[in-house]
């Protein structure tokens, strides 16, 4: 099992967000959560990621044959895990091309591969961003500062192509594009998958998911999942609503 | 001993003892210091400091024994290293150096700018002990370098220098403080801006941590003319920078600058003043500070707008990153205005560093203590990378390397 996260319960001042979830996910597939707001979506993100504002009250996550909770966030990003950022966070005065090719670097150093040479990054990020329709400018640019809502998602996908992980986590990337971006950010997603790595991504809505195909979409109500399926889950879900799981 | 011995029995070491005027005037001060006595209660610039290092002095002043050097190095570029507050006289075609003289004291003496109760500066003008004057003649294009060195410890240097930029002239000044010994430098700069004239002032400060520096800067800006300042605080003994500016002239600026980095029970004690006389002025006044473990500092800013100072412009800001809960920075900014047509604001963000931000930084790969160092760079990468002068630039960089190394 790739990851495989056993009745997890977590919960932050005071308030238990997570309650008992399971979820498993082998390695080439992609997984879709979809809830209402306030279930725990995005909790489930950052506790993965590693956020420690969070306490842990039970269960287990392994990732990569890895207990996940003895890696701290930078580890969890090196093991190959990485969270595209619901709201990623403006950082004034980091540029974002040495940001890169620093995350990269701390990676590969992890896997005992070779670090990348400046001019070899310059050209991967160039044609990376170039994929996305990200313009060469924005790359001399602080991260994520002064960049649109649809800037910064593209962004956060940039980041992940350059990263390449083996699970990435979608937190909402769907929310706040237009349908062009919509469609950039999800085939840079599309372009990223293979039978090696493993996506699961959390929306509201299914309009992400008929550009990004799930392989199993999980319904999350109140801290767990309570069904899980194929696509068809989604497609009720647009015409019902959340109500009926509730 | 109190102020009033200490000086009567250190007066030959002072100068201008033997001038009536100046006499009389530090009689007054004696008065300030007997009636006061340093109540910090009433005396914002008192706040944090520790009094026993400044009070119980005991004055020792020794006169060099070289004079300083200079250098022209033929490219309108000088460097000067003053030692124990003096400098040699020079003079050419473009600046001239003297000692200071009894004059200028008088001179200053009458400016009320600065409170009253400054006893630093009051301590400055009744011990004063050396200092020099340079003059930058009409439309030359200067830069000078002054390192300044301290030869001895339980030195007390109380320095009052006067800077006068002619007509049309522009000066580049670095000054540098990097002493090691334990020893206490006053310094008081005494800035004149003509007209069309422009002084941009870098203070990069470096002290060991026996080394207390009080730095005291009032320029004076006539119409068109510009006065920058920059100050790099990266000390480890106790600084204070103080400085003020008068827009005495239509279409002149002031834009006063500073950057801290302190640890340890080190403090700093900070504070702007803009004093806005006439029409269509400008000013900005922006201090950064970086605190670790017990340090504390305080910044004070203030812009004064008189009544016929129309279409004035005056910005304050004030930003602070504590690493340590026991770091503590205060700071107070103050407008006062009396003009009806300005455009003023202030504003001030002081608190630990954005864990937010941390995350971000380590969810892509990156240590904490890399992303802790990377945002403390970025949160000074505007104050870091205007420095135009590629020497300085490295200088400073090299510092905030040493700094940021022991940021765990």
């Amino acid at each position: 099992m790739f990851l495989e996260i056993q009745d997890l319960s977590v919960k932050i001042e005071n308030k238990n967000i997570l309650k008992g979830l399971n979820l498993n996910i082998n390695k080439g597939e992609v997984h879709a959560i979809m809830g209402p707001n306030g279930c725990g979506k995005s909790t489930l993100a950052n506790v993965l990621a590693g956020k420690e504002d969070y306490e842990i009250l039970n269960g287990k996550i392994n990732f990569k044959d890895n207990d996940l909770f003895d890696l701290n966030i930078e580890e969890r990003a090196q093991e190959g895990m990485f969270l595209a950022f619901q709201y990623p966070v403006e950082i004034p005065g980091v540029n974002i091309t040495p940001f890169l090719h620093s995350a990269i670097n701390s990676k590969r150093k992890r896997m005992n591969e070779e670090e990348i040479d400046n001019l070899s990054f310059a050209k991967l990020l160039k044609s990376k961003a170039s994929d996305l329709g990200i313009n060469i400018d924005m790359l001399k640019r602080s991260v994520n500062t002064g960049f649109s809502g649809g800037e910064k998602k593209r962004y956060e996908i940039l980041q992940m192509s350059i990263l390449n992980p083996d699970l990435a986590i979608l937190d909402e990337t769907d929310s706040g594009l237009d349908i062009d971006a919509l469609k950039i950010v999800t085939d840079g997603v599309n372009k990223l998958k293979t039978k090696d790595n493993s996506f699961l991504i959390i929306t509201h809505y299914q309009k992400l998911l008929d550009y990004i195909k799930p392989d199993y979409v999980h319904v999350m109500v109140n801290g767990s999942i309570v069904k899980s399926g194929g696509s068809e889950i989604a497609v009720e879900i647009e015409k019902d609503g959340f109500q009926k799981f509730q | 001993m109190n102020i009033q011995d200490n000086y009567l029995k250190n007066k030959k070491n002072i100068f201008f003892t033997e001038n009536e005027d100046v006499e009389n005037h530090r009689k007054k001060l004696i008065n300030i210091f007997e009636k006061d006595r340093f109540d910090k209660k009433n005396n914002e610039s008192l706040k944090n400091v520790n009094l026993k290092n400044f009070l119980d002095f005991n004055y020792k002043y020794l006169v060099p024994e070289e004079t300083s050097v200079i250098n022209n190095n033929h490219d309108n570029s000088y460097s000067i290293v003053s030692v124990n507050g003096q400098c040699a006289s020079f003079k050419d075609d473009k600046i001239e150096i003297t000692k200071i003289l009894d004059e200028d004291y008088n001179d200053f003496s009458k400016n009320d700018t600065i409170e009253k109760n400054d006893h630093f500066v009051n301590l400055n003008s009744l011990f004063l002990n050396s200092g020099f004057k340079i003059i930058i003649k009409k439309n030359n294009n200067i830069k000078i370098k002054i390192s300044n060195i301290i030869t001895d410890d339980d030195l007390t240097i109380f320095q009052k220098n006067n800077y006068i930029c002619e007509d049309g002239s522009s000066l580049n000044l670095i000054e540098e403080f990097e002493n090691k010994n334990n020893s206490t430098s006053n310094i008081l700069n005494v800035i004149k801006l003509e007209k069309n004239s422009q002084l941009n002032h870098f203070l990069i400060q470096d002290n060991a941590p026996d080394h207390n520096l009080i730095i005291t800067t009032h320029s004076s800006c006539k119409k068109d003319s510009i006065y920058n300042q920059k100050v790099y605080n990266f000390s480890e003994g106790y600084v204070r920078n103080f400085h003020y500016s008068e827009l005495i002239e239509t279409n002149s600026e002031a834009d006063l600058q500073g950057i801290f980095f302190l640890k340890d029970n080190n403090t700093s004690n900070n504070k702007t003043f803009v004093k806005h006389l006439a029409e269509n002025c400008k000013s900005n006044q922006v201090y950064k500070g970086i605190l670790n473990d017990h340090s504390k500092a305080t910044y004070f800013s203030n812009t004064h707008v008189d009544q016929e100072a129309q279409k004035t412009e005056g910005y304050q800001l004030s930003k602070g990153i504590l690493l340590s809960d026991n770091a503590s920075y205060f700071s107070k900014p103050e407008l006062k205005i009396y003009a009806d047509d300005v455009k003023c604001s202030h504003g001030s963000t002081i608190g630990p560093i954005d864990e937010n931000a941390i995350f971000y930084l380590r969810s892509r790969g990156m240590s904490k203590i890399a992303a802790t160092k990377i945002l403390i760079s970025s949160f000074i990468n505007e104050e870091l990378s205007s420095i135009d002068n590629e020497q300085m630039s490295e200088k400073i960089q090299k510092k905030l390397v040493r700094y940021l190394s022991q940021v765990k």
